[in-house]
């Protein structure tokens, strides 16, 4: 099947620092890949250029077959980007948001999805709030709510349960797992590897802006030498590779 | 580490860190050449005039006695807000930091409380600076005594509102006889004032004739000296007089009063400290998510907006961009003052020249709001631009949300400025249509031919001349993000700042100038010759030309504009 999310070659400058250096990968439909990586690695800047908000150095990426950077506006329309920090609109309510959301994915249908996934975020009966009036797990609920509107072929997802609480964070799971198992292609970028390893078919693992390890948690054990990187846990790996990449001249 | 010690070198640190930041960004060529912009025009407007070596001649009895009076009334007004407005709760105001650093630290509260007193006196001495940098030349002869006199003045006035705000916490507690010991005491007080003042007045009432400045100032100062009157102003006199001193001898005399004054309202606060610490992680918690809403684009106080009715329904079908038309109006509604405000100028305009004995605008509405009504529109030409900005300058700080939205970069700068354009262009066809059915040209036979053709050119005129205007203050955002910031509630502070403000307000005006002359020009060459024919219907011609060309102008601007948009990379500027 053709993949979803292409990226070759991505590479990502702010004037001498390079954030992002050669990456290279592809997401299918239905497939969620773990972005894994230190501090500072690029996880948020390869997400900003993925979603079309920074303008790649160089590389080339296709999102749903459309060049980002040749149509935009066709590839835009195919992600949803939802931030670590939800950013919205302070004077438009909660239920304003979704229909601002609607017009410009131009779901007809968006009072009906848009109850429905107020009520999957417990949104209902926060309709007619203003988003300075949410607490900060509310806001991650309701930029998740705008992301789903327009039933989005590639999720991009920047620390996805920051600010919710268990039972948020437990829901939220089983979302993700839906859209995932509906063909969706989520790319999920994340400290938390427990969630990670829980959720994510592959996993790419960036330090210092570069590509470390690619693939599933099978293949990235299998590909480490030494007895104890058949049963490392994924907390093991991300040490050993992640310092590896820092130690690397 | 004692805690004075530790504080002294947070503020030293704060302050060398600060300076030295501002220096290293002299570095960039933009911030070197606002500082010496900026420099400049503090040296032009303050400094210059500015003379510290002593006194250089006397003021005027005049303004004395306007600048005693002001300063008087303001002190008293602090008193009465201090007593009468505002909540029960204690008056000191820390920042979250502080609270996070402070609070959990081993510093008893006392510590905590002198700490933020020396910080408030600072910030009085701050306002002492800039109030003599203002005033201190026209109200006194020597500046460096006016502001030993405003420091020691503004000081005692801070000192008392911390005070009132403790004693009112303690009253509050005591539940309704501390309310009534409160209202009873500040009742009884303006009952002694009203009646000091009511005595005073019938021994010196008002003249008939107060037409002359001389008159005003002789029954002034007679009822100044009155008794009642002199008892009431005594306290304020007390702490103005240093500021006011006209010689050394005089301020040395005024100084042992203010002092004394200062210290008792010192060991007041100290007397009458309550716990402070839960409002303060309130009122810091308040700050912090206000700043951070500003931050994030314009917003007002939480839970201050209006939920009005969008302007029309958005449908799900249709062109993309029109939501951003759409959140822009409901923006422009929710943060209201428009009509509102505009009524209170007039309503507030007349009220002052009814009180001046000009009571036209109620006995003769007509011929009063005509004319209002058309300066206010072309004065909107003017000052919409920067009023009305329900657009890039708002929502840039946001570029994030609208840069992952599927849309291209010219219909996101079609889109903004079409919100603010609209809303301001309605505002001043508004303004016109109530200016050309009121104004006197409607009767007066020497405008008679002229008003309706006039009228109809502004009509197409006034509207282009704000977009243009519009358009060019959000390139400008978009073209020179490091000399033309965003709306993001946190302005940069410093010289260098101040220089890189105005040089982008005569950047932004000469662009604007140069954008006219063609439609100037086009106007004048089709209207001249239409006007042999047409007569005084020329001028909406060569103002519907003039208008074309300039909505000409700003659609090559904005497709050229779209482009720079999607190329706009923040990550690149981002703030020093």
């Amino acid at each position: 099947m053709d993949s979803v999310l292409r990226v070759e070659g991505l590479e990502k400058a702010y004037g001498e620092v390079k954030a992002v250096q050669g990456l290279t990968f592809e997401v299918a439909p239905g497939e969620v890949l773990g972005l894994v990586g230190p501090n500072g690695a690029g996880k948020t800047s390869t997400l900003r250029c993925l979603a079309g908000i920074l303008p790649p150095s160089s590389g080339r990426i296709l999102v749903a077959g459309y060049d980002l950077s040749r149509t935009p506006v066709d590839a835009k329309r195919a992600l949803a980007f939802l931030p670590d920090e939800p950013r919205f609109f302070e004077y438009l309510t909660v239920w304003e948001h979704l229909n601002f959301t609607a017009r410009l994915y131009g779901v007809e249908d968006w009072e009906e999805r848009g109850r429905a996934l107020l009520e999957e975020m417990e949104l209902t009966g926060k309709e007619k709030s203003l988003p300075g009036e949410l607490s900060r797990g509310m806001k991650q609920k309701l930029s998740i709510a705008c992301g789903f509107l327009h039933s989005p072929k590639l999720i991009l997802l920047d620390e996805p349960l920051t600010g919710l609480d268990p039972i948020g964070i437990r829901r939220m799971k089983a979302s993700l797992r839906r859209r995932a198992e509906e063909g969706a292609a989520l790319v999920l970028s994340s400290h938390l590897l427990p969630l990670v390893e829980e959720l994510c078919h592959r996993l790419l693992v960036i330090a210092g802006g570069k590509a470390m390890a690619l693939g599933s948690l099978e293949d990235i054990r299998a590909r480490l030498s030494g007895a104890e990187g058949e049963h490392a846990s994924l907390e093991e790996l991300f040490v050993r590779i992640t310092s590896a990449g820092t130690q690397a001249p | 580490m004692s805690f004075p010690r530790a504080v002294a070198f947070l503020w030293a640190a704060t302050w060398r860190n600060r300076i030295r930041r501002q220096l290293e960004r002299l570095r960039k060529p933009r911030y070197l050449l606002g500082a010496l912009v900026g420099a400049a025009y503090l040296y032009s407007v303050f400094f210059r005039r500015l003379d510290f070596r002593g006194s250089v001649g006397t003021v005027s009895e005049g303004v004395r006695l306007f600048a005693e009076l002001s300063l008087i009334g303001s002190a008293l007004g602090t008193l009465f807000a201090a007593w009468a407005l505002g909540r029960d709760r204690p008056s000191l105001t820390f920042s979250e930091t502080e609270v996070v650093q402070l609070f959990p630290a081993p510093v008893p509260r006392r510590a905590l409380l002198q700490y933020k007193l020396v910080r408030g006196l600072l910030g009085t001495s701050l306002g002492a600076l800039f109030a003599t940098l203002f005033l201190g030349r026209t109200i006194s002869p020597h500046p460096v005594l006016f502001f030993v006199g405003a420091c020691l003045a503004l000081g005692t006035l801070y000192l008392h509102s911390t005070a009132a705000s403790f004693v009112r916490t303690r009253l509050s507690a005591w539940g309704l006889w501390g309310q009534v010991a409160r209202w009873g005491a500040v009742g009884g007080v303006l009952a002694l004032v009203a009646l000091a003042v009511f005595t005073s007045l019938r021994e010196h009432p008002v003249p008939e004739d107060l037409s002359s400045g001389r008159a005003l100032r002789g029954w002034l100062q007679a009822l100044m000296a009155s008794p009642g009157v002199a008892a009431v102003l005594w306290p304020g006199r007390l702490l103005v007089a240093p500021a006011l001193a006209q010689s050394v001898s005089d301020f040395l005399w005024a100084l042992p009063p203010a002092l004394a004054l200062m210290a008792a309202h010192y060991g007041w606060v100290l007397w009458a400290e309550v716990p402070f610490e839960e409002t303060a992680v309130v009122r810091a918690e308040s700050r912090s998510r206000e700043r951070m809403l500003r931050a994030s684009g314009r917003m007002t106080r939480v839970g201050s907006l209006t939920l009005s009715r969008p302007p029309f329904r958005l449908l799900p079908r249709g062109r993309p961009e029109v939501a951003l038309i759409w959140k822009n109006l409901i923006a422009r509604k929710r943060m209201g003052g428009g009509f509102a405000v505009f009524l209170a100028f007039i309503i507030l305009g007349g009220a002052i020249a009814a009180m001046m004995g000009d009571t036209r605008l109620f006995t003769d509405t007509r011929r009063v709001l005509g004319p209002v009504a058309l300066a206010l529109s072309v004065m909107l030409t003017v000052v919409g631009p920067s009023a009305f900005r329900m657009d890039l300058r708002m929502d840039l700080p946001k570029l994030d949300l609208l840069r992952a939205m599927p849309l291209t970069g010219r219909q996101v700068v079609r889109a903004q400025l079409a919100a603010s354009s609209l809303a301001l262009a309605t505002f001043q066809l508004a303004l016109l249509a109530v200016a050309l059915v009121l104004g006197p040209g409607v009767e007066a036979s020497r405008l008679g031919g002229w008003w309706w053709p006039g009228g109809l050119a502004l009509a197409f005129l006034l509207p282009a001349v704000s977009l243009s205007g519009l358009f060019v203050q959000n390139a400008a955002v978009v073209l020179f993000p490091s000399w033309v910031p965003a709306d993001t509630g946190e302005r940069a502070r410093g010289i260098e700042a101040m220089g890189q403000r105005l040089l982008a307000v005569v950047g932004t005006l000469v662009v604007m100038l140069v954008g006219l002359i063609p439609a100037g020009l086009v106007a004048l060459v089709v209207g001249l010759p239409v006007s042999a024919l047409l007569g005084p219907w020329a001028l909406p011609v060569a103002g519907f030309v003039a208008a074309g060309v300039l909505v000409g102008e700003v659609w090559l601007g904005v497709m050229a504009l779209g482009r720079a948009f999607e190329r706009l990379d923040v990550s690149e500027d981002r703030p020093e």
